[in-house]
């Protein structure tokens, strides 16, 4: 029969007649000790080998302990010295003994105890005899001792032992000691001849299917050692916060949105009343297009009624602005500098159509800026914009929303802080704590649509909006520094491949 | 935002609440929306606000909030006027600048503070309201410095200009604005002021911070605030300028002249300001005078007459200015309720409608309880009923609402497109690639000439490469790094190699992300879709490492996948093919070729590809 080679080793090593201690076996059979005893208990659950237990007592010096062997025992020592200072006639005081014997730190107490336990004389009153009759030479403990250390341990008287352990001299270790014995199936499997397996380094298909794995040993790896760098693939940090918030907010029940980047300025900043003449919209804050430069249609009533919400305002006390609209202005293409303009095209049932309250819509899209590039800044970063529309919302539900939103990303004690947009009225700057920082930091810009803005795009109940920076999220939460390190074409691939994952 | 200097003394002596100290102005500031960005170097706080409230961009501005905050103030207020004494005639003025406006404030003592301040507003309203100067420009002078013209038909102008062809005295039954129940305007008479066009080399005048005689051209060309403004006239025939019996003393809106420069010791001022729109700058003036009189001045009207056959549309019409009629508007108790959530008394919406500065009046309308409430003229921002509601709000405090979660039901989701890029890039991350995140913003270099691509202009009409279509370009950009939308991905993460040669490789990068170009068919005209793109940059890079990662997504959203030979400049002659799924070409795949290797100094093979998401639908 094939048995693996550690196993054949540690069947010829046994003795059918003796338990042959494991240590021996391994000795022979030249194994580590612990490879023997895991092949003995394969064999022993094959029925060819029995294992026994049983205890050994073990001792082993300290560090003391080995010292002393190869120089004295401090009490000897102190002995030695107080015949020479004469206390074998007369007392001699300590200190002129402990002088002579060289004795230096907690030596000097331990030998002191042992010297009076040991009837080597009297310390008494700070003076020391020597008993003339002591023969320290014959010290029952040193002998033990140096039996303990030359392994003849049959010569240590039993209280001399207990006395070095007590001293902390010996450390006594109580080991669990198997020994083998051939069981009759295994004395006939020997003569019937046993034969080594080979070793084996990697797992085959061929040893699989052969079933030769039962009989082959596998070499053994250094298991603690690094393995290999890996690459693996990971979701851009930007992305999974982003899917983070998208699943946030459908699970409050809120349907994304899509729609252009490059968009018509009518749809971008006409119908969210921003006045034409408006700083804002000149091309230092917004991308407008060279090419191409003009949107093919707009829906033409639409444009008629934005005009008027711009010209003349809504309602028999809207004033609208004083400012020039012309419709040359509103069809220029920009690339958006808010997805509110996915927002217009909703609304204005443009995307799909007429919408009857209730909806919620979102979406986590792009936007351009034209601003100057630093590490909180960007020419183009994702908005988080959403909104609900129903009957008579009032301001408590605008803040109860955003509330709950963002308590899901740790932001909690929001505050709202009155504001103005073009847009929006009333209007509130959202401002949280920073979960890391504890800094109340801005997190959004809300508010509830004019009039000017709902009326001309055919919506006639209440719709609260709220925008945000996915990128600023994320800054909070992963407390980055540099944008630029994560989004776009200067990222760091290091900084994408080693942050941690949140969840 | 608008940013205003403001001296804490000054809000204290103007608040008459002499025991705020610093921190708790600071505090006070901070309710009504004021924000405390620093201190000057004069010690002054600089406060930055939403540009909504103009009327806080003077000291005495804010310090009137301040008193109503405090309820020191409540109501509406609107200041007493005198008499006009003084007539801004309108003859002959540019077309493009029809309008003017204007006051007198006599009695001011312009000393500590009071001059900056009016130096502040001027600045701040120019660059809101007024637009730059281009919509409205104020011009503020020492009133004593002015000799008006006597108010007949005369041509004592040393210009030698006509300003009178063909014009009487003004009527005074013809129609004029003004405030409501106002006596008649004065009989002819007192002095009068021309606002009017000269051509840009026809007069000369002293202007500001020049001791030269110069023409309004010589200004527009050499002087600096004239370099600054000029362009808002560079195009008129004539320019905007304004005379008194002197002559010219003002070139609006680039200038004044010295001859009228305001200094601390002057008590009473003219102020006019020209612009493109009545209203705007009948209430930046409205602003500018109710700063003055919260400082001691008295306001006295003027005329502003204009021409019968001028431009604008108050040809022919006299206007008695400064113009503090104020405005109503009416909301209804139920909106009010409804819009802050919470049930409010009559009494309490009075109340908080006084204690922002405005007056409510308890109407009964077919739609139920309304109120009236009326605006004073400085509150260029209340413009519908609901910007009422809003201060109501504020008065109100709306932090001081309970947050409620709106009992409203709707089923919400994702649409297909980012449902079917997360899936993709699920797939992509499964095969080890890294996601990246890319700008869509790019230029020219990038796009086309490092990836060795042809610019659109200079191929081959019939040929069309992956990458090659004609961009999105953008208007006058900032930087030159940033000029076109890109009309591949691929540039990006070859950008990303480069930018990463010091970090492990293999670096398999992968993004999916928008891309656009020309396209006359769409109404935007402009094509935009998302692509999916992939690189391996690793030491044994190959074509089939390339094609094999194309298959495993092919399979995955069950494609069939063809990989015809192509050429492709980007890519290796006989190492390049079409990507074409289900029969239809949707990319390119291969390994790129060395020129762009070296290009990104990359010192390894990169087998890569790029398709339309949409071909994965």
């Amino acid at each position: 029969m094939q048995r693996p080679q550690t196993q054949v080793a540690v069947l010829k090593a046994a003795d059918a007649d003796d338990p042959t201690r494991i240590d021996e076996v391994a000795e022979a059979a030249d194994l580590k000790p612990e490879t023997a005893t895991r092949a003995a208990f394969e064999l022993e659950d094959d029925g060819l080998l029995a294992v026994t237990e049983g205890t050994l007592e073990r001792y082993e010096l300290t560090d003391e302990g080995t010292q002393y062997v190869f120089e004295s025992l401090p009490e000897q020592d102190l002995y030695q010295a107080a015949v020479e200072a004469g206390a074998d006639g007369e007392p001699v005081p300590m200190g002129q003994v402990i002088g002579v014997s060289g004795l230096e730190g907690g030596a000097v107490d331990i030998a002191l105890a042992n010297y009076a336990r040991k009837g080597y004389g009297v310390v008494d009153s700070g003076e020391i005899t020597a008993d003339p009759g002591a023969k320290p030479g014959q010290d029952a403990e040193m002998d033990a001792l140096e039996a303990v250390a030359d392994d003849r341990l049959d010569e240590a008287d039993d209280d001399a032992l207990s006395q070095l352990e007590r001293r902390g001299l010996l450390d006594v270790r109580t080991e669990t000691l198997r020994s083998v014995r051939l069981t009759d199936e295994g004395i006939n499997a020997l003569m019937a001849g046993v034969e080594a397996a080979e070793t084996v380094g990697q797992l085959t298909a061929e040893l699989l299917t052969s079933g030769e794995w039962a009989d082959v040993e596998f070499t053994e790896y250094n298991v603690e050692a690094d393995a290999e760098d890996v690459s693996h693939g990971t979701e851009h940090i930007l992305r999974q916060t982003a899917n983070r918030v998208k699943d946030t907010l459908v699970g409050m029940g809120f349907q994304e949105m899509e729609g252009p980047h490059v968009d018509a300025q009518f749809w971008i900043n006409d119908c969210l009343f921003m006045p034409q003449d408006h700083p804002a919209r000149t091309h230092w804050d917004q991308f407008a297009l060279e090419q191409p430069d003009e949107i093919g249609d707009l829906p033409e009533d639409l444009v008629s009624r934005v005009r008027s919400a711009h010209k003349e305002g809504v309602g028999p006390d809207g004033e609208g602005y004083r400012s020039p609209w012309a419709e040359d202005v509103a069809r220029g293409l920009d690339l958006r500098g808010h997805t509110t303009s996915l927002s217009m095209r909703y609304l204005s049932g443009h995307e799909t159509g007429e919408l009857e309250p209730p909806k919620r819509f979102f979406s986590v899209e792009k936007v351009y800026r034209n601003d100057t590039l630093d590490p909180t800044h960007l020419l183009e970063f994702f908005q988080i914009e959403g909104w609900v529309m129903a009957e008579d919302l009032s301001v408590r539900d605008l803040m109860g929303t955003f509330t709950e939103f963002y308590e899901q990303f740790g932001i909690t004690d929001l505050e709202f802080k009155p504001h103005y947009n073009p847009y929006t009225e009333p209007s509130f700057e959202l401002f949280g704590t920073h979960p890391e920082t504890g800094e109340v930091v801005e997190v959004g810009n809300s508010g509830i649509f004019r009039e000017e803005v709902l009326s001309p795009l055919g919506v006639d109940c209440d719709v609260m909006a709220w925008g945000l920076s996915l990128e600023r999220l994320l800054m909070l939460m992963y407390g980055f520094e540099d944008i630029r390190d994560v989004h776009g074409t200067l990222c760091d691939l290091e900084l994408l491949r080693t942050t941690e994952v949140l969840h | 935002m608008p940013v205003v200097d403001v001296d804490p003394d000054e809000l204290r002596y103007l608040t008459g609440r002499d025991e705020k100290d610093d921190d708790e102005l600071r505090s006070d500031l901070f309710d009504l929306g004021l924000e405390f960005e620093g201190w000057t170097e004069d010690d002054e706080f600089q406060l930055e606000f939403a540009p909504d409230r103009l009327d806080r961009l003077s000291v005495e501005g804010i310090a009137r909030s301040l008193r109503y905050h405090y309820g020191d103030d409540r109501g509406v207020y609107v200041p007493n006027t005198n008499s006009a004494e003084w007539t801004i005639r309108v003859e002959d003025q540019p077309p493009e600048r029809p309008y003017v406006t204007g006051a007198v404030v006599r009695g001011l003592d312009m000393s500590d503070g009071a001059l900056e301040s009016l130096i502040q507003v001027q600045e701040k309203l120019h660059a809101t309201m007024g637009r730059k100067r281009a919509k409205g420009a104020i011009g503020v002078h020492d009133l004593t410095m002015l000799k008006g013209t006597d108010l007949r038909p005369s041509d004592t102008q040393s210009s030698g200009l006509d300003l009178s062809a063909g014009q009487g005295p003004t009527d005074a039954e013809e129609p004029r604005d003004g405030m409501a129940g106002d006596a008649s305007v004065e009989p002819v008479g007192g002095n009068a002021i021309t606002y009017t066009g000269v051509a840009p080399d026809e007069d000369t005048f002293v202007p500001l911070d020049s001791d030269a005689e110069m023409t309004p051209g010589e200004v527009i060309g050499s002087h600096d605030t004239g370099q600054t403004y000029g362009d808002l006239v560079a195009d008129f025939d004539r320019v905007p300028a304004i005379y008194d019996a002197i002559g010219l003393f003002s070139f609006p809106p680039v200038i004044n002249g010295r001859r009228t420069e305001v200094s601390e010791d002057s008590r009473d001022l003219l102020i006019e300001m020209t612009g493109t729109d009545q209203w705007t700058i009948d209430h930046m003036c409205s602003i500018v005078c109710y700063a003055l009189e919260a400082r001691g001045g008295t306001i006295e009207r003027v005329n502003v007459e204009y021409a019968d056959d001028g431009p604008g549309e108050y040809a022919g019409r006299t206007l008695e200015r400064p113009d503090f009629e104020t405005r109503t508007k009416t909301v209804t108790q139920d909106r009010i309720e409804s819009l802050l959530g919470v049930e409010l008394e009559p009494e309490e919406i009075i109340d908080y409608a006084e204690r922002a500065g405005l007056d409510a009046t308890r109407v009964v309308t077919d739609g139920g309880v309304a109120f009236e409430v009326e605006i004073p003229p400085y509150r260029v921002d209340i413009i519908h009923p609901l910007d009422v509601v809003d201060d109501i709000g504020r008065a109100l405090g709306f932090n001081s609402l309970e947050p409620t979660y709106p009992d409203v039901s709707t089923v919400g989701g994702r649409n297909d497109r980012s449902v079917l890029e997360d899936a993709v890039r699920d797939t992509l991350v499964g095969l080890g690639f890294e996601d990246l995140l890319n700008f869509h913003m790019t230029n020219e270099v990038e796009n086309f000439d490092r990836m060795n691509l042809p610019r659109p202009g200079d191929a081959d009409a019939d040929d069309s490469p992956v990458g090659l279509a004609d961009p999105v370009t953008i208007q006058e950009p900032y930087s030159e790094d940033y000029t076109v939308v890109r009309t591949w991905a691929l540039p990006s993460l070859m950008m990303v190699l480069e930018n990463n040669t010091h970090r492990r490789y293999p670096q398999d990068l992968a993004e999916i992300g928008l891309v656009a170009g020309l396209d006359d068919g769409r109404n935007t005209g402009v094509s935009e879709y998302r692509t999916v793109a992939g690189a391996l940059a690793r030491t044994d890079a190959s074509y089939e490492d390339a094609k094999a990662r194309l298959q495993a997504i092919a399979e995955a959203f069950g494609k069939d996948l063809a990989t015809p030979a192509t050429d492709h400049p980007s890519f290796i002659g006989g190492r390049a093919a079409d990507i074409m799924l289900d029969g239809e070409t949707v990319g390119v795949v291969g390994e790129v070729h060395p020129t762009v290797l070296v290009e990104h100094d990359l010192e390894l093979p990169v087998a890569a590809f790029e398709f339309r998401l949409d071909a994965l639908e």
